[in-house]
């Protein structure tokens, strides 16, 4: 059974273009776990893309490092059985039929050809191998990329919006399918703009905005740095006591909303501060709003 | 190396490009044995009505008409390169060969044998066709070993050439943009330069190609006297080739690939 590398990246910046230079990613560090799903999140054009691409070895970084392990991407000697990667659905020729693209990178990666067709039946695509695949929908081209990334049998898995274009049989069907090989000890690295669409795949989350890292953890961390409402008659002695704490806004004329605190931290600084009050309670968001509240900065300047 | 010239070879073979180009070569190479017989070129008015064909220079030109074809030997390696830019396959093979200028080297190696197979088959065609169409004429006898070394210089020539194509491509990155630029470059630049300056048919890819091939131009087609010799012909095209794949490595093919 394939075991998976933890993935590293360190302090990974970089920028396309000099005249006007754009920062994708600065100053990026992160680690990939092994044996579970890590949904890689952030909006369009946050740098996610750039940041696979640099792991993989297809873009040289600015400044930083990403590696496999211990071993840069391009220091691999057979990639395809360490890792394997879809990253677009528009990487075929559409003249070529599924099972020559796949017989394509089986014969450059030491991979036999009999491994073709398993994969192909495994990501339900065996009935439409031998068609062109300028013929395939979108969905049937994720399909075949997921394909091409499983040929090497590879125990690091990294997959650039994987559940684009599929239907929710297919979501669904991907879903569980991760979930096994992530059960199997493998690595697998999950890209999406959407969270709903991994919430319920992946076991970890790095959450990025601008090219920059907002969160990095356990998926169910994501909620508990949701919002904490209380009401109080000393509004204002309660602010001054959270102050260097956490953000604490004015929701009303006796009520905060407080975010970086758990209710009962809160409860402690009022009760020490003695501050009579009136409400405590975790503002009950779920994790799509924690998710828009960490990627919605002002913070300008960032690109895929 | 042979695990990826296997893959380069999977690639080349699975779409029509190839055999579009091999077919075109063959087809340009007949036309020319059967016009070069069947019709008296213009040059040729004054000769008596039969003198064409029982002189041996005509008869050498006409086994020569393969050579006509070598550009699309360019013109296959260049789509062959420019392919993977352009449906974006070069993420895949770059995968799976992380150090890239190996993988341009596989692909230059797999068009260079395509290209001298290409340069066989297209001569043996259209010397099948000019065996065929002079049988019922009275002509020069065929020189049989001149026939092979035109044969030689063929697929020695068609070999290098896909290769150069492999490395502009490589170098080019645009497929429309390399391919016009190998058409503009070889059918007007490089003849109008050779109006002007003798060295322009001596050093240019053209004029090397003609060198490689210069048995096929024994007659009709110029002079060969301000030719290179074959090998030094084969030495400038392959110092092209060798320079712009050079240049790839050192620029194109070290960018991002997004």
């Amino acid at each position: 059974m394939p075991h998976g590398d933890h993935l590293h990246v360190t302090g990974l910046t970089k920028t396309f273009g000099r005249r006007r230079p754009v920062h994708a990613v600065r100053d990026l560090t992160f680690e990939v776990a092994s044996g579970r799903v890590t949904g890689f999140l952030g909006p369009n054009g946050s740098g996610k893309t750039t940041t696979l691409r640099c792991l993989l070895g297809l873009v040289t970084p600015t400044s930083g490092a990403t590696s496999i392990g211990a071993t840069p991407y391009r220091s691999l000697h057979h990639p395809l059985h360490v890792v394997g990667a879809a990253l677009e659905a528009s990487g075929f020729h559409p003249a070529r039929s599924a099972r020559n693209h796949l017989r394509i990178i089986a014969a450059s990666g030491h991979i036999p050809d009999s491994r073709v067709d398993e994969v192909l039946g495994i990501v339900g695509l065996a009935d439409a191998a031998g068609r062109r695949v300028g013929g395939y929908s979108l969905g049937m081209r994720q399909r075949l990329a997921l394909a091409a990334a499983l040929l090497g049998d590879p125990g690091v898995l990294i997959l650039d919006e994987p559940a684009n274009g599929l239907d929710p049989e297919g979501i669904a069907w991907l879903r569980s399918f991760l979930r096994n090989l992530a059960a199997e000890g493998r690595t697998i690295l999950v890209s999406s703009h959407v969270l709903s669409e991994v919430q319920q795949t992946v076991d970890d989350v790095v959450v990025i905005t601008h090219g920059r890292l907002v969160h990095v953890g356990p998926l169910h961390a994501l909620t508990a740095a949701a919002e904490v409402r209380v009401r109080t008659p000393q509004r204002d002695a309660l602010m001054a006591a959270l102050a260097d704490k956490c953000t604490a806004r004015v929701a009303d004329h006796d009520a905060l909303t407080i975010t970086g605190l758990t209710p009962a931290e809160v409860g402690a600084i009022a009760f020490r501060a003695a501050i009579e009050l009136h409400e405590l309670s975790a503002m009950t968001s779920d994790l799509e709003e924690a998710f828009l509240a960490l990627t919605s900065t002002t913070n300008h300047g960032g690109a895929a | 190396m042979i695990a990826m010239l296997k893959a380069e070879w999977r690639k080349a073979s699975s779409t029509k490009v190839m055999w579009g180009l091999v077919v075109a070569a063959i087809l340009f190479a007949c036309l020319n044995v059967s016009l070069l017989i069947l019709l008296r070129p213009s040059a040729a008015r004054d000769l008596p009505s039969g003198a064409l064909l029982t002189n041996a220079d005509y008869i050498t030109n006409i086994v020569g008409s393969a050579g006509s074809s070598a550009f699309f030997a360019l013109i296959l390696g260049i789509i062959g390169m420019t392919a993977e830019y352009r449906h974006l396959t070069i993420t895949a093979t770059f995968l799976a060969s992380p150090r890239r200028s190996p993988a341009l080297v596989a692909k230059a190696v797999l068009y260079l044998l395509i290209g001298a197979v290409m340069g066989a088959i297209t001569f043996a065609v259209s010397f099948a066709l000019a065996i065929i169409l002079l049988a019922s004429k009275e002509h020069a006898p065929i020189d049989g070993s001149q026939a092979l070394q035109i044969l030689g210089g063929v697929v020695l020539g068609y070999a290098i050439y896909a290769v150069l194509g492999v490395a502009l491509g490589a170098l080019v990155r645009v497929q429309v943009a390399a391919v016009i630029g190998a058409l503009a470059f070889t059918l007007i630049a490089e003849p109008l330069l050779g109006l002007f300056f003798d060295w322009a048919g001596r050093w240019l890819p053209g004029g090397a190609l003609r060198a490689v091939l210069q048995a096929t131009s024994a007659s009709g087609r110029g002079s060969t006297a301000d030719l290179l010799p074959v090998w030094g012909g084969a030495l400038v095209l392959i110092a092209y080739a060798v320079l712009f794949g050079v240049l790839a490595s050192a620029t194109t093919l070290r960018r991002d690939v997004t």
